[in-house]
């Protein structure tokens, strides 16, 4: 066993980990829920987490630098709106160039955290907290109390997200979720095999060693919080699509469980480590006992939101507790390793 | 028993009698007549900006600044969503300062502005509530209701029982559990049901609530269908819930076996009666709530109404109405407005024009 836990990196560790609760959770919830372990189940939380999912995988891109991004929801909210405006007003517009609209639109909001964040020198936290609120407030002003509803919405459109791409038994692969999969696993991708993508790790673990080892690092984090806009950009395209009618409202409270789902996933929240793969699966899991809770009679309304809270600090402490007994048992192995080559040593010398 | 004589006697005084505050019973004459071009700045404070109801509610409230020339200003501001609790309660503090001559408030906090509210009243302010009201009636004026909240439960039990054809199970999906209106609602709607054996056969089994978002509202109702397989009606009591629900149903192939209904704007609403999913459902004009509540706060500010149980006025183009005891808030004052608008695939399409 303890072989094992020190062969697999940090990273493959906690994916298993968040897996095993995962299954952990589905298996509890089949003994209280009647009805509960089927095709149905499946579908509704593929196609809940779909937009969650983007949205996570860029609040990881941006954590992973040792920052956070409060304005992502607003982010989501705007471009869901204006999106849908724009598409109103010129029904011909093919689908590309709409999700280039929404993906655009959105890396422009991140670009203006980017540059206060990197170029400003001012804490993500107070920066964002400011444009969530601003981004909003433009978006109350844009909308002029209307609202874009579904039948200003050409069927393309409305269709996309629930198009079933193919089927497995009664397990249903839904447009939404196979793209967004995909983004997230072409994120993933590069993190792990694109070497400038290695700076926003470098950066979360130690920005003055990055700096000395020739990181812009500025840049860096500018271009981290753009491609989080631009995700959050394509969340709004799919939100606009799955619900059809929006206000300005949308998408708010977005940006703390994009943080809950990475923080589940276990990306550290001081940066630098941390994989979208993990932010993924801990937002199906908030997803998973959230539609669950509702469905579960033994908690009522009022204490589901207790119940996700506690189970997001269960969750970090896990990790933490962990990862500290893992360092810990590397370092023992290590001591072992160098105390036996001196004891070797010295031997030699005496003889 | 005796107070409610009193006030139908009061119902009946005119502008003399009404002025003369506190004075016995003495002419018969007609409701106060608002007059016009008295001087006073208000605020209209919805419950957040950028939500269409509350928009139309502007819309009546300045046509009704318009027709009264009030040579004052009327404002209309309010919080943004994310903030709505606190900065409703910046805006109240905010307008006594300023020494604003009314606030005309749908009230988001709960009994959470009562403070505010009651320094706003000490410092010469009038705080009419409409909407939603403030749930204790501490620090408000009065409170001038769309419809009578004990008849929105009559109209929900209504169009459950016509779309369930008088017998399946119904769940409701609210916006937040601490909407003072949406809970009168729902109190209401609970009491209709049990009291009345025509309904005997509807069972309400969950009431789930949806945050007034799109997202969470969507999510609740296919958590609804799946809890509940036999559930054959999801009520909704808020516009963003009861198109959320009547989506999430159409997007799951599911308006056969389960149907929405409740309070929606027929502009949203319009493409899901005709289809079937959402085939009644209900609201009142809030264009003509905004008018009416702008001639009761101007009345109240200028001193032409003195706000007394009993006290009758004219509102212009909507014409009399009469302040009388709240009775689902005992002790409180209301102005009651009605009537609603039952919509059907009949009538729908004309009013979403």
């Amino acid at each position: 066993m303890g072989a094992l836990l020190s062969r697999l990196n940090p990273q493959s560790l906690r994916i298993l980990g968040l897996l095993a609760v995962l299954v952990l959770v589905v298996l509890f919830f089949s003994t209280q829920i009647p009805h509960y372990l089927n095709g149905r189940l499946f579908n509704r939380i593929s196609s809940s987490v779909a937009i969650m999912a983007l949205i996570a995988t860029g609040q990881t891109l941006v954590i992973l630098t040792r920052n956070i991004d409060l304005s992502i929801g607003s982010i989501v909210g705007f471009v869901a709106f204006a999106t849908g405006g724009l598409i109103s007003s010129h029904p011909d517009l093919g689908p590309v160039l709409l999700v280039t609209y929404s993906v655009l639109l959105g890396a422009a909001f991140g670009a203006v955290n980017g540059v206060l964040v990197a170029y400003g020198r001012i804490p993500s936290i107070i920066v964002t907290l400011g444009t969530m609120a601003l981004f909003r407030s433009a978006l109350v002003e844009y909308s002029d109390a209307k609202s874009i509803t579904t039948s200003n919405l050409p069927h393309w459109l409305v269709n996309f997200p629930n198009t079933v791409l193919f089927q497995i038994g009664q397990y249903q692969f839904r447009a939404a979720f196979v793209a967004a999969i995909v983004v997230v696993l072409l994120v993933h991708f590069m993190l792990n095999r694109f070497r400038p993508a290695r700076k926003l790790y470098a950066i979360g673990s130690n920005p003055e060693a990055a700096e000395m080892a020739g990181i812009n690092t500025s840049a860096t984090v500018f271009v981290a919080f753009v491609l989080a806009g631009a995700l959050a950009g394509l969340a709004g395209f799919m939100f606009l699509a799955r619900f059809g009618t929006i206000t300005v409202v949308a998408g708010l409270g977005l940006e703390l469980k994009s943080v809950a789902a990475a923080v589940v996933g276990g990306v550290n929240i001081f940066g630098g480590s941390g994989s979208v793969i993990g932010a993924l699966i801990g937002a199906v899991l908030i997803d998973l006992i959230d539609t669950s809770l509702v469905r579960w009679d033994m908690v009522s309304e009022f204490w589901r939101e207790a119940v996700l809270g506690g189970l997001i600090l269960l969750s970090v402490a896990a990790d933490t507790t962990l990862m500290r007994r893992l360092v810990n048992l590397r370092i023992s192995r290590e001591k072992a390793k160098f105390s036996k080559a001196r004891n070797v040593q010295s031997q030699e010398v005496a003889e | 028993m005796f107070r409610e004589e009193k006030m139908r006697l009061f119902n009946t005084l005119g502008i003399t009698a009404a002025l003369m505050l506190g004075a016995a019973p003495m002419a018969f004459a007609g409701p106060v007549q608002i007059e016009g071009g008295k001087n006073v700045n208000m605020v209209l404070l919805p419950k957040f900006l950028g939500i269409l109801v509350f928009d139309q509610a502007n819309d009546g409230a300045q046509e009704a600044h318009k027709e009264l020339k009030n040579p004052g200003e009327l404002l209309f501001v309010g919080p943004t969503p994310e903030n709505s609790v606190a900065g409703q309660i910046e805006i109240m503090t905010t307008a006594a300062t300023q020494g604003q001559g009314a606030v005309m408030l749908s009230n988001n906090t709960g009994d959470q502005i009562v403070p505010s509210a009651k320094a706003a009243q000490a410092a010469g302010t009038r705080v009419i509530t409409w909407d939603s009201p403030i749930p204790s009636g501490e620090g408000e004026d009065v409170f001038v209701a769309q419809v009578d909240f004990g008849s929105i439960g009559k109209v929900m039990a209504d169009m459950a029982h016509s779309i369930l054809g008088g017998k399946g199970q119904m769940a409701i999906l609210s916006a937040t559990p601490d909407a003072s209106n949406q809970n009168a609602w729902i109190a209401s709607l609970k009491e209709v049901l049990k009291s009345d054996p025509k309904y005997a056969g509807i069972e309400l089994v969950d009431t789930v609530y949806g945050d007034d978002q799109a997202e969470v509202s969507y999510n609740r109702a296919l958590g609804l269908v799946d809890k509940y397989p036999d559930l054959g009606l999801i009520m909704s009591p808020t516009t963003v819930g009861i198109q959320a629900s009547a989506k999430a149903m159409q997007d799951e192939g599911l308006c056969d076996q389960v149907k929405v209904s409740g309070l929606g704007l027929p502009s949203e609403m319009v493409s899901y009666t005709m289809n079937g999913c959402a085939p009644e459902f209900a609201l009142w004009d809030f264009r003509d709530l905004g008018y009416l509540t702008y001639y009761t706060a101007y009345g109240l500010a200028s001193g032409q109404l003195t706000g007394e149980i009993g006290e009758s006025f004219t509102a212009g183009r909507m014409g009399d109405y009469t302040i009388e005891e709240d009775p689902g808030r005992p002790g409180t004052k209301r102005i009651l407005m009605g009537p609603f608008t039952v919509y059907t695939s009949e009538n729908v399409e004309a009013a979403a024009k």
